[in-house]
């Protein structure tokens, strides 16, 4: 078998190489554990090694972390112990050893790489840009498990370490350094000279001294707050409180976290192992954790597949234009601009291009006052704009977006005009949340260059943007729009032409489900609570309001058209908008009233409800929490199912990750179809059944689900 | 004769009173407003450029060599040269002349050139006695001496030098630009009324010019930042309801006692960029461009700092004496009001044999100045002066209107502080 670690001892010093072999990244799996331990033990006699560097023979990458896949495979809490306690002896081991060691981190060092690398004696980061120390496993459900919660307090002070690990984000060497995790921030370029020095410093006594006394430097608030019990109970209680705010309380992640340090922060480090590997243990086998990995494997698949049918090599993008300065097409402004890729916005007027210009810089605004932006940063930015009234410059355009209004006559109108004023081979893309790509690219007499690229609002805060090659769309203009959209830092994902594409299509009819049940009498703000309760970001009727209503309503209104639903399930919304202008936030008020900190429930709304249920007869229904949850879940699951059946999209785990980044889906659920899974299919459709006899059509559960049923299957499967 | 230089387009933003509209915007952001536009506009491809030169007088020190600078922020390649020019009043004409200069010598086949001022961001500047208290301070090694130090502070330190009055003052004959215009209403004995007459009509043919929308081709509209709360779509010193009663209701600016030069007679401080696309005639035929004119000679010619503003007369009797041209022969004429007062002399000394004979070395006079053919959509008094930007506008102005007007041929000309004139003939076909 071939060795990951290789070591050589020159005059004194060690180098231990890790370079695991056929893999691009260095990992800790069970294999290399054991190798490492082997090793450690074979060096704990050898009198030769005074120091002992260790390093990395991969590209920017010192140590990736641990093997994830052998962690989402643990079902028993004793199996999990056991992998925490096996990483946390050989790190034991490793500090124990008679010499110093030295960590070289010159590339991405997380998770067990971070811990593994605590245990060191010293630490030296380089400056090289891809340099990532931290401990992400909080974004997995679980925590560091091999001593990361232990060793990184005693380095550095609880303040910043509850900081690390709570966050899980990722630091740079510059920021490794000033946070003192690293001793040494060395030039990559003069890498070995400057490690050369550094080792010459710590074989000196007195030099030794000063990097450890550097270590122990506390700020005077750090002092304030952790050297007393006084503090330190107000720093746990300011930490639990901020989870909470965060979390709801639906992640137990973090709380575990911070109980953890706080529980261990006084004892010896054996306790405090000991604890650590027992919270490890409880967290790793929850089925939270399982489903926040289960994403983030299939986040990893995403960044290389965008469920394209061929992989072609994409056109360059050097410039773009966007017809539709408003809201939509500000939003891509910015994201252009963002990517530092000139854009030109076309519209009919210069105050709604005025109004995307504004809109853009106060999105830099907002950013830079979280985090310092170097100076003139903003303004070149925003010099990646520019507008004009007609078409000037748009030949030079690779990809011209289209973002005006969603009315199908008017768009094609609009596509007819601009094939004449852009280059044979400009990409030309709408942005339609509703309308068919086919019959938009059917006026174009070049309609391979044509396909749909649908962008979420806001743009700077929503994640997901749907591709929709219609039927002629060629396969270079589907892999240029999906490089495109990764180079905006989107994430893009292959979806069907047909009415409201996949996120759309399926949170449309919960929607509705929502103003009908509104329509029916039951408290709004119940229904909001209920679906917070269930892990959505906000409710539906907030939603709305954000959305606007006008929009909302329209886009119900359009798709109800195209799926065959129930347009007088939104009466209540074209009551709102028609005879009480109530738009949502923008106009100050919709559900709820929108004032500059708070908003309450709009009691106007209660009128308009009596209003609609006497023009159509509706009787105020009683309802349990149960059943209003159901109905809006069972909504989502039925139309997810029909989507999988219409082949909307293809992988069922790339649809439960397009609603966890397009609708709010709550990650720890780890996705619509995910919970189908959860919950078991024969529940399943038993609450189907019930649902469909009480309230209606609307939940006849689709083919899908049946056949899914009759064979016993679960999405999932063959994942596991 | 050389070959023409084509000017295929131009544009400008428009020219705004300092300290207002723009007051956030800098020289060189304005600048790649423009450049950016120029380029959006004409589609010309961006990797068929070889250089970018502006004028520019105040060096912003946030923006040093400007030239690079807009054109970065325009988006041009980071591998395009690019060298700022400063010859005061006329480096937005000294880019142009400067690009000729290089396509002429074959060194470069297409330059951007342009001007571009920000009035409002010339700084102020600590006063020496505030400097040296600053370096004495940061020199002093305890907090005894820091004390020491801080009781040599007077409050007369904090009193700062106004960058732009320096900058408009000539440091040899030691005069601010104003007082020269005094100089010349002297010699030339022209009257307070004689100059309101004059900066009245300015303001009514700029005001004609924007109601008829003649200036709409060359402007662009620019959004500002940094909240970007207005779109600037035209110049705003341009006064439709100005009146001689009005003007006549100023005191003296600069000579407050004697003086007949007041802030309504001269030109404002103003913010503003302008830029131009130039090729070798024969490169325009190639590449199958129409140019929207052409530049055929050009003279810079130097005198008296003190009468400065009689710049335009030496270097348009230079420019005559070049090309064998005649003043009869310029159908439309651009000089540039920096005062009505300057305007007004060089009006005299362009007919005067006495003055040719006396300063020009040549025995008849330059030829007469037809005012009628004189700035016809009027000129800074109205639209503003941002220093650097100033000589480009003047062509693309006057391209513009000899083409709107189907006539040929023009002179855009201007003084320059320190003691110099330029003048250009311009041709549209």
């Amino acid at each position: 078998m071939s060795h990951a670690f290789n070591l050589q001892i020159i005059r004194g010093i060690g180098r231990l190489i890790f370079d695991l072999p056929g893999e691009k990244v260095n990992k800790f799996t069970g294999e290399v554990v054991e190798e490492l331990e082997k090793l450690i033990d074979s060096l704990k006699n050898n009198t030769e090694i005074k120091i002992l560097v260790i390093e990395s023979a991969k590209k920017n990458i010192f140590i990736a972390g641990a093997d994830i896949k052998e962690i989402v495979a643990i079902k028993k809490q004793s199996i999990a112990e056991k992998l925490a306690k096996r990483g946390q002896d050989v790190f034991n081991k490793l500090e124990d050893l008679p010499f110093p060691t030295v960590a070289v981190i010159d590339g991405a060092c997380l998770g067990g790489g971070t811990e593994f690398s605590l245990a060191c004696t010293f630490r030296v980061a380089t400056d090289n840009d891809k340099v990532a120390i931290g401990l992400p496993e909080v974004n997995l459900g679980i925590l560091p498990g091999w001593g990361g919660t232990q060793r990184l307090p005693k380095l550095i002070g609880l303040t910043k370490s509850l900081s690390i690990i709570l966050t899980g984000k990722p630091f740079d060497g510059r920021k490794a350094y000033a946070l003192k995790v690293v001793d040494a921030l060395i030039p990559q370029e003069f890498k070995e000279e400057k490690l050369a020095q550094f080792l010459e410093t710590i074989a000196n006594d007195s030099e030794r001294e000063k990097i450890f006394k550097r270590r122990k430097l506390k700020g005077l608030l750090e002092i304030a707050l952790e050297k007393n019990p006084l503090g330190r109970a107000f720093l746990f209680y300011k930490a639990k409180k901020d989870v909470w705010k965060k979390t709801k309380g639906v992640y137990p992640a973090p709380l575990k976290i911070v109980e953890l340090l706080q529980e261990s922060f006084a004892s010896p480090l054996h306790e405090g192992l000991k604890k650590e590997r027992d919270f490890f243990s409880h967290l790793a086998i929850t089925d939270i954790s399982k489903n926040l990995i289960q994403l983030f494997f299939i986040g990893e698949a995403l960044k290389k597949d965008a469920g394209e049918k061929e992989k072609i090599e994409p056109k360059p993008i050097y410039s773009a234009g966007v017809l539709g300065a408003g809201i939509m097409g500000g939003g891509i402004g910015w994201a252009f601009s963002n990517a530092h890729i000139p854009i030109r916005m076309k519209d009919i007027a210069l105050e709604p291009l005025r109004k995307a210009y504004a809109t853009t810089a106060g999105i830099y605004q907002k950013a830079g006052e979280h985090k310092p932006v170097p100076k003139n940063e903003i303004r070149i930015k925003m010099h990646k704009l520019s507008s004009t009234l007609d078409y000037t410059g748009f030949r030079q355009h690779d990809i011209v977006i289209e973002a005006i209004i969603e009315d199908m006559e008017i768009k094609k109108q609009a596509f007819r005009e601009l094939e004449n004023n852009v280059r044979e081979n400009t990409i030309i893309a709408s942005n339609t949340s509703t309308l068919s790509i086919h019959e938009m690219s059917s006026v174009l007499k070049n309609p391979d260059r044509f396909i749909g690229m649908h962008f979420f609002n806001p743009v700077n805060r929503m994640p997901l943007v749907e591709i929709i090659p219609g039927k002629n769309t060629s396969g270079q203009t589907i892999a240029t729009t999906i490089a495109l959209a990764r180079r905006l830092k989107k994430t893009p994902l292959v979806v069907k032409d047909s009415p409201g594409f996949l996120v759309n299509r399926i949170l449309i009819p919960y929607m509705i489900e929502a103003t009908l049940m509104a329509q029916e009498g039951i408290d709004i703000e119940r229904i909001d609570a209920i679906m917070e309760g269930f892990g959505m970001p906000m409710g539906p009727f907030i939603l709305a309001d954000e959305i606007g209503l006008d929009v909302c309503y329209k886009v119900c209104r359009i798709l109800a058209g195209r799926l065959n639903l129930d347009t007088h399930h939104i009466e209540l919304l074209k009551l709102m908008i028609e005879k009480q202008k109530l738009l949502g936030k923008k106009s100050g008020a919709g559900f709820y009233i929108h004032n500059s900190k708070e908003k309450y429930f709009n009691k106007d709304v209660v009128k308009l409800v009596h209003e609609v249920q006497e023009s159509y007869n509706i009787s105020p229904l009683q309802i349990r929490d149960k059943d209003i949850l159901d109905r809006m879940v069972f909504r989502l699951i039925n139309e997810s199912g029909q989507c999988l059946e219409e082949a909307i999209i293809e992988r069922p785990y790339y649809l439960d990750m397009a609603l966890v980044m397009g609708t709010g889906f709550p990650p720890f659920r780890g996705g619509i179809l995910r919970y189908v899974d959860s919950l078991g299919i024969e529940s399943v459709m038993h609450t189907f059944h019930y649902l469909h006899e009480r309230y209606g059509e609307r939940f006849k559960p689709c083919m899908l689900l049946e056949d899914m049923k009759r064979n016993n299957r679960k999405f999932y499967e063959e994942a596991q | 004769m050389k070959e023409r230089i084509a000017i295929i387009e131009g544009l400008r933003t428009p020219f705004c009173r300092a300290s207002a509209v723009f007051k956030d915007t800098g020289a060189d952001d304005l600048g790649a407003f423009v450049v950016k536009e120029l380029l959006a506009r004409t589609s010309f491809p961006v990797n068929e450029i070889d250089e970018v030169i502006f004028g520019n007088v105040a060096q912003p020190y946030d923006a040093a060599n400007i030239a690079r600078v807009i054109a970065l922020k325009a988006g041009l390649p980071t591998s395009l040269i690019a060298h700022t020019v400063q010859r005061n009043c006329a480096s937005g004409m000294q880019s142009i002349t400067a690009a000729a200069n290089e396509l002429w010598a074959d060194e470069a086949r297409v330059i951007v050139a342009g001007g571009a001022e920000s009035m409002s961001q010339i700084p102020l500047i600590y006063s020496p006695k505030m400097a040296r208290f600053f370096f004495q301070l940061a020199k002093a090694k305890n907090i005894v001496e820091k004390i020491k130090t801080f009781m040599t502070f007077r409050p007369s330190f904090l009193k700062p030098i106004i960058g732009l009055e320096q900058g408009l003052t000539d440091p040899i004959c030691n005069l601010i630009m104003g007082l020269t215009a005094e100089k010349l209403s002297r010699e030339f004995r022209i009257s307070r009324k004689e100059q309101d007459a004059f900066a009245l009509l300015s303001h009514q043919k700029a005001a004609t010019a924007q109601s008829d929308n003649v200036l709409k081709h060359e402007i662009i509209p620019v959004f500002t930042p940094p909240a970007y709360t207005t779109v600037q779509e035209k110049d705003d010193g341009v006064r439709a309801d100005q009146s001689l009663e009005a003007l006549g209701k100023l005191k003296p600016y600069f000579d407050r006692v004697t003086g007949s030069v007041t802030i309504g007679n001269s030109c404002p401080v103003s913010d503003g960029a302008a830029a131009v696309i130039l090729m070798k005639e024969s490169t325009a035929k190639e590449k199958g461009l129409k140019p929207l004119g052409y530049l055929k000679a050009y003279s810079y010619a130097a005198l008296d700092g003190s009468r400065m503003g009689l710049g335009p007369v030496y270097a348009t009797a230079k420019l005559l004496q070049k090309t064998g041209l005649t003043m009869k022969d310029f159908d439309l004429i651009e000089l540039n009001e920096a005062f009505a007062a300057q305007v007004l002399a060089c009006e005299k000394a362009f007919a005067s044999k006495e003055f040719a004979q006396k300063y020009l070395g040549q025995s008849e006079a330059v030829g007469e100045l037809k005012m009628d053919l004189l700035n016809v959509n009027g000129g800074a008094i109205a639209i503003g002066h941002p220093v650097g930007a100033t000589g480009t506008r003047l062509v693309i102005t006057l391209l513009n209107e000899l083409r709107r007007r189907n006539q040929n041929i023009g002179l855009a000309t201007l003084c320059v502080g320190g003691g110099q004139g330029a003048s250009l003939a311009l041709e549209v076909e």
